[in-house]
């Protein structure tokens, strides 16, 4: 039997022999976008795992150009590469940012906004594993409140910080969440992503073994509950235009997603009653913020 | 001594299919920019550059220069745009200053390490302490980033200058930095000949696009992760190419003589001679305030220093070869960089290596401080055969 992954991607544009780790969500990323966007396109990548990933000089897994640039720079070195192919007349093209959390939350983040209030014609895609995981495993403005890393060795003390607010305030004209087990709707996403022209954003939650501390067989399910508990909700909006794309069927508690990672693993060695019932009032909150939003 | 200053101007009123006009330096820049075709430019405001930019948007809006503008959101990302525009294989144009430059040194790197012809425009400022006048610590404290670097002195060097940049750096694929002082040219008004375009276009035909572009139908990575024996491979091969530019840059320069009647080379050398005492060598506008003062001063050479990276030894000890070996020379440094020495200082010290020459260093006019001519006499006036006379002097107090 085909597993879902085989029977969505009807072009494999992806090369055997990546440097991911077992279980990585970018490597499975990767052979979504590149299967929806094409071979005329050209990634830019920023220093990140997919950097690494994607293969050290002169090789390359994906079918497609790939520009590696400066970890602040991706958006800005895709503003000229794109100019660029429509001063050549080359308007089929498409320009793709692949970049992780650090290089769009943290060090990317000026101007990833300079390229989004430019409304340039790309599509930016966010792998975010909430840390700097190629680097080993340090803190970023994507680690969510609690998580243990090589930087916050007892535990992160304060929050992540709200990308999609910040991307919805550029009033781009089209962003979107995505998660890795839910494919149908990543490919629905991409494939509309790529049809609009503009600043386009994903940003995809991504499961990633050594950084969450978890087995790598779990990937996907891991990123299942973390769609299910509403602590990754997806959605899109379309020129400010909020829709829910999957609506969990019964609440699960966020505690659930948190347990099965050993980067929250401290929490639970003694009563972790009081942080996890923040933690739910917060995704509650942010759930019925969002259906305000679609409502209006 | 007047003669040869002399015949430099009769020479340009000489040359056919030149339209005479009064420029500042930075209006220069963005003319040469306009008649270089260049057809991506992204750039983000400084204080002095500005004019530069704005003389360039206004040229687009009216029709005037077919070219991309972007206005970017920091220095960082104008030179990571050019960066990206350049791979593609456009032609482009950034200017910037001071901190603006400081603040894309990263970026500097990667262009010149991925082999790109970019040419940029730096109106040198300092930084620190807080000045926003005439200095070349900005553009001198990116020496070692890889690209070729030309100080221009007056409004017509930095137009002319432009145009031999794209020539040099799209035949040996490095970027070039054109460097005009803050104020004193980029905001001064000059006499500057325009050549025609036809000629602009026959001296320099478009950029070639060539297969270590990026080619969407034939797709390959750029950038990517390098192994220590490439890596040191990869410097190999840049370090025998750019020893090739100083040769490259003075046939650049005298091709660029036939073509618009104006001569240029890596260095000029103004009234050296075997009966010259002491050579005054400078970069940029006080090279014309020298010119003046050595017209008293019969016995005063002056070395201009156009091409300041790769530094041009070969041109310079040429220079020298017919002059004798008790002449004095004396390297003034309008930039300070954290050593004893200046720049220019540490640049003459390192081509001389292993000669008796005497050399000093003076540091004149940082941050904009006038540079008088009276300023050069006191320099001229030092007794440097005196033993208590110190290598490196700062001529105000």
């Amino acid at each position: 039997m085909k597993t879902e992954s085989n029977f969505l991607i009807k072009e494999e544009n992806v090369f055997c022999g990546a440097l991911s780790c077992r279980g990585c969500g970018w490597s499975l990323l990767v052979r979504h976008i590149s299967n929806v966007m094409g071979t005329k396109t050209v990634y830019v990548v920023p220093a990140c795992c997919f950097s690494i990933i994607a293969g050290p000089y002169p090789m390359n897994m994906l079918k497609g150009t790939v520009v590696h640039t400066l970890f602040a720079a991706a958006a800005a070195t895709a503003t000229g590469v794109r100019h660029s192919l429509d001063r050549q007349g080359k308007k089929k093209s498409a320009v793709v940012v692949l970049a992780g959390d650090g290089g769009t939350f943290d060090i990317g983040l000026q101007s990833l906004s300079g390229a989004a209030a430019r409304n340039e014609n790309i599509l930016y895609i966010c792998n975010n594993n909430g840390a700097y995981m190629n680097t080993g495993v340090q803190s970023s403005t994507a680690t969510p409140m609690g998580a243990i890393t090589t930087t916050n060795p007892s535990g992160k003390t304060s929050n992540a910080k709200d990308l999609m607010g910040i991307i919805a305030a550029h009033k781009i004209p089209y962003f979107a969440t995505a998660s890795l087990a839910f494919l149908d709707d990543l490919k629905k996403k991409l494939e509309k992503a790529k049809s609009l022209s503009g600043f386009r954003f994903l940003m995809i939650d991504s499961p990633c073994p050594p950084g969450h501390k978890y087995a790598p067989e779990m990937s996907i399910e891991i990123s299942r509950l973390a769609v299910e508990t509403n602590y990754f909700p997806l959605f899109e909006a379309e020129d400010g235009d909020y829709e829910i794309t999957h609506f969990p069927k019964k609440k699960i508690a966020v505690s659930e997603l948190f347990k099965q990672q050993g980067r929250f693993s401290h929490l639970f060695k003694t009563d972790a009653t009081k942080l996890m019932n923040s933690y739910q009032k917060e995704v509650d909150t942010e759930w019925e913020a969002l259906l305000e939003k679609v409502e209006k | 001594m007047k003669s040869e200053l002399a015949i430099k101007i009769t020479k340009v009123k000489e040359v056919k299919r030149h339209t005479k006009k009064v420029l500042k330096g930075n209006t220069a820049a963005a003319e040469a920019a306009k008649i270089c075709k260049a057809t991506f430019i992204s750039a983000y405001p400084i204080t002095p550059q500005t004019t530069i930019i704005e003389e360039i948007a206004s040229m687009i809006s009216k029709g005037e220069f077919d070219a991309v503008s972007v206005n970017m959101e920091s220095e960082h990302s104008v030179f990571a745009a050019i960066k990206g525009a350049a791979l593609v294989g456009e032609r482009v144009f950034t200017a910037t200053s001071g901190q603006g430059l400081l603040y894309a040194h990263e970026v500097l790197h990667a262009i010149a390490h991925l082999r790109l012809p970019v040419v940029a425009c730096n109106v040198g400022r300092p930084s620190y302490p807080w000045n926003i006048w005439c200095d070349q610590s900005d553009s001198l404290a990116q020496r070692d980033t890889g690209w070729i670097q030309i100080y221009c002195e007056n409004s017509q060097d930095v137009l002319d200058t432009l145009i031999q940049a794209y020539k040099i750096s799209e035949k040996l694929l490095f970027p070039t930095l054109v460097v005009l002082d803050a104020f004193y040219v980029s905001h001064t008004n000059e006499n500057v000949y325009i050549p025609e375009q036809k000629l602009v276009d026959e001296y320099l035909p478009p950029r070639m696009v060539s297969d270590t572009d990026i080619d969407i139908d034939h797709p390959k990575a750029f950038g990517g992760l390098v192994a220590p024996e490439l890596y040191d491979k990869f410097n190999r091969l840049f370090w025998q190419d750019m020893n090739k530019v100083e040769d490259a840059f003075n046939i650049v320069g005298a091709e660029f003589e036939t073509h618009f009647g104006r001569s240029y080379g890596a260095i000029e050398a103004v009234n050296i001679h075997a009966g010259t005492k002491k050579i005054l060598i400078t970069l940029s506008s006080i090279t014309t305030t020298a010119r003046g003062v050595l017209q008293s001063n019969p016995d005063v050479g002056l070395l201009k220093i156009r091409l300041m990276k790769p530094f041009p030894k070969k041109s310079i000890l040429k220079v020298l070869e017919k002059v004798n070996k008790d002449c004095i020379l004396i390297a003034i440094d309008r930039n300070y960089l954290g050593d004893n020495e200046g720049a220019l200082m540490q640049e003459i010290k390192r081509a001389m290596y292993g000669g008796s020459r005497k050399i000093f260093g003076v540091y004149a006019g940082l941050g904009g401080r006038d540079v008088p001519p009276t300023t050069i006499e006191k320099i001229i006036n030092i007794d440097f055969n005196s033993p208590e006379t110190e290598e490196i002097i700062w001529i105000d107090k």
